[in-house]
């Protein structure tokens, strides 16, 4: 090719960067503009309490920015990295942990927003119930954020583990994987986790005192629906610390990198599939907190009945790491 | 850009061999200890019917968290577990604000310290729950509502720990990493006072009430 290492390692590091921030920055966004726009639907039907309402906004809209400000961290760093004994398996670590952090992004991103506009809608309902209502929001926007830091957290493995000992031909293909795993496993993580939140934030406005119930049937309907992402984590860190032989086959990166894809594209229904399960469980139980854990029960089963297209998907990563 | 290479190194030490220990890390936890009990001696300095300043404060920051806690757990449990709770709080918010002084750095932006009160959470909510509903109910769960849900729900409660401790670290972490880079860039003028406002005060505040927050919930939901 006659390029120099340096050059492509610049290169990978570069576009990695250009993809982290590019494709993080629509998930937030796009989740933002949603707090507005409901904030907007809230000051029109009571606008006596327009000031709470923007106070409330704002601080959605701060918390759900964070998958963004992630991106910036990832995109900052591959920016100005620059490694001590470049090898090609540099490139390749940067360019996976840029396509990691980027898709990471997206869901969190876009998830987080409902929470806050649901939020908003409830404080123009229930103003009373606002003190309860924020810290609801914050709680589940928050724990909506876990996949794009899981991505965060596997891209700077990916920028500052050495790889240098290790066989180039598969490996470069295991540490783009491990990218596209936990990246793409994200995104449906963490929109579901978005629409458990925002259904809670809405039942709290129905009924106030239903918030114990509420919170907790949001919190567990969360953790279910980031066991995707956790998969992906999981396929991620096996090709990050796997050991793979030299080979010259073109087969063995095919196999890594599909692995890779597989589970993360594999991911993304699971997530939103779970997330729809808790959205619907914690609306109704707002509705009908005495019985919760008929509702919790039936969440529970369609989850992981949801959830077994997530583990075909890993079956099928692990048979091409370690079989083929 | 002398300053990105320094943080591999607080990143790394987690997947070292060595036993390495982060004195500077250290350090800060001992800082915030130390103010910590200063702060509780001043709160309780001449207690008085008619509260000082300090002691009004220690009051607030108490009674809020008490409330929080008996909200979650009920009258009974909250009595045994809304010290821990206040003392996790406070030690957290310390922590995540100890950045915005100069030369001094959060503790939590370390993995070890947050992973570190990951567990102590995750062994507090289990022994709640086994000391209240028994053994045997507690075990059961784990096969709640199918019997081979098992693997699922242990891997569910296992993830808990990773990502409590995860988004503490990541988000402390993330601003940190921002602040070095902004400031570089602009030569210290200007913006960073702004960027310690956003990520030190408020980022610092919710993540230390996020994280207390979710240790209560996960003892109420072993307990219940």
């Amino acid at each position: 090719m006659g390029f120099e290492v340096e050059t492509i390692i610049k290169i990978a590091a570069y576009s990695g960067g250009g993809i982290a921030m590019g494709l993080g920055a629509i998930g937030a966004a796009a989740g933002q503009g949603y707090t507005a726009a409901k904030a907007n639907l809230a000051v029109s039907r009571n606008p006596k309490i327009s000031g709470d309402i923007f106070k409330n906004m704002l601080v959605g809209q701060a918390v759900a920015e964070s998958a963004s400000i992630f991106a910036l961290v990832i995109t900052i760093l591959l920016l100005f990295v620059s490694p001590p004994n470049p090898s090609l398996l540099d490139a390749a670590a940067y360019l996976g942990a840029g396509l990691c952090m980027g898709f990471g992004a997206i869901g969190s991103g876009i998830g987080a927003g409902n929470p806050g506009g649901e939020a908003c809608f409830g404080l123009s309902r229930q103003p009373q119930a606002g003190s309860q209502l924020t810290t609801n929001m914050l709680i589940g926007s928050a724990v909506c954020q876990t996949p794009a830091i899981f991505a965060m957290v596997v891209a700077l493995m990916l920028i500052f583990i050495k790889f240098g000992g290790a066989a180039l031909t598969p490996t470069w293909a295991a540490l783009v994987g491990a990218g596209l795993s936990t990246g793409l496993a994200a995104i449906g993580s963490g929109y579901g986790g978005g629409l458990a939140a925002g259904a809670s934030c809405e039942g709290i406005a129905r009924t106030p005192q239903s918030v114990t119930s509420v919170t907790t049937l949001m919190l567990i309907g969360q953790a279910v629906a980031q066991t995707p992402s956790i998969f992906g984590l999981l396929i991620s860190f096996i090709l990050m610390f796997k050991s793979f032989p030299e080979s010259s086959l073109l087969m063995t990166p095919m196999a890594l990198l599909g692995a890779g894809l597989c589970m993360g594209l594999g991911g993304i229904g699971p997530g939103i599939g779970n997330g729809m399960a808790a959205e619907g469980a914690v609306r109704w139980v707002a509705r009908n907190v005495e019985h919760t854990s008929d509702l919790m029960r039936i969440m529970l089963v369609g989850q992981a009945v949801s959830q077994s297209t997530a583990i075909y998907s890993m079956v099928i990563s692990l048979v091409l790491i370690f079989v083929v | 850009m002398g300053e990105i290479g320094r943080l591999s190194q607080l990143i790394i030490p987690f997947f070292g061999h060595d036993i390495t220990i982060n004195l500077k890390v250290v350090a800060m936890t001992w800082l915030v200890f130390g103010l910590l009990i200063v702060l509780g001696l001043f709160a309780r300095y001449k207690r008085n019917i008619f509260p000082r300043p300090v002691q009004a404060l220690g009051e607030l920051i108490v009674s809020l968290l008490y409330d929080l806690t008996e909200d979650a757990l009920g009258k009974e449990l909250a009595k045994k577990y809304a010290p821990l709770v206040c003392a996790l709080f406070m030690f957290l918010l310390l922590s995540n604000w100890l950045g915005i002084i100069p030369h001094l750095e959060e503790p939590t932006r370390d993995l070890n310290t947050t992973f570190g009160l990951g567990l102590i959470g995750f062994f507090l909510a289990h022994y709640a729950g086994i000391k209240t509903k028994g053994f045997k109910a507690y075990s059961k769960e784990y096969f709640q509502p199918i019997f081979f849900m098992m693997p699922l729900n242990l891997i569910g409660e296992l993830a808990k720990i990773v990502s409590i401790s995860f988004r503490l670290f990541g988000n402390i972490l993330g601003g940190s990493i921002i602040i070095l880079v902004v400031s570089y860039l602009t030569l210290n003028l200007v913006l960073p006072p702004f960027l310690y406002a956003f990520f030190g005060l408020f980022v610092g505040t919710i993540q230390a009430f996020v994280f207390t927050m979710l240790t209560v919930v996960y003892i109420s939901v072993q307990v219940k």
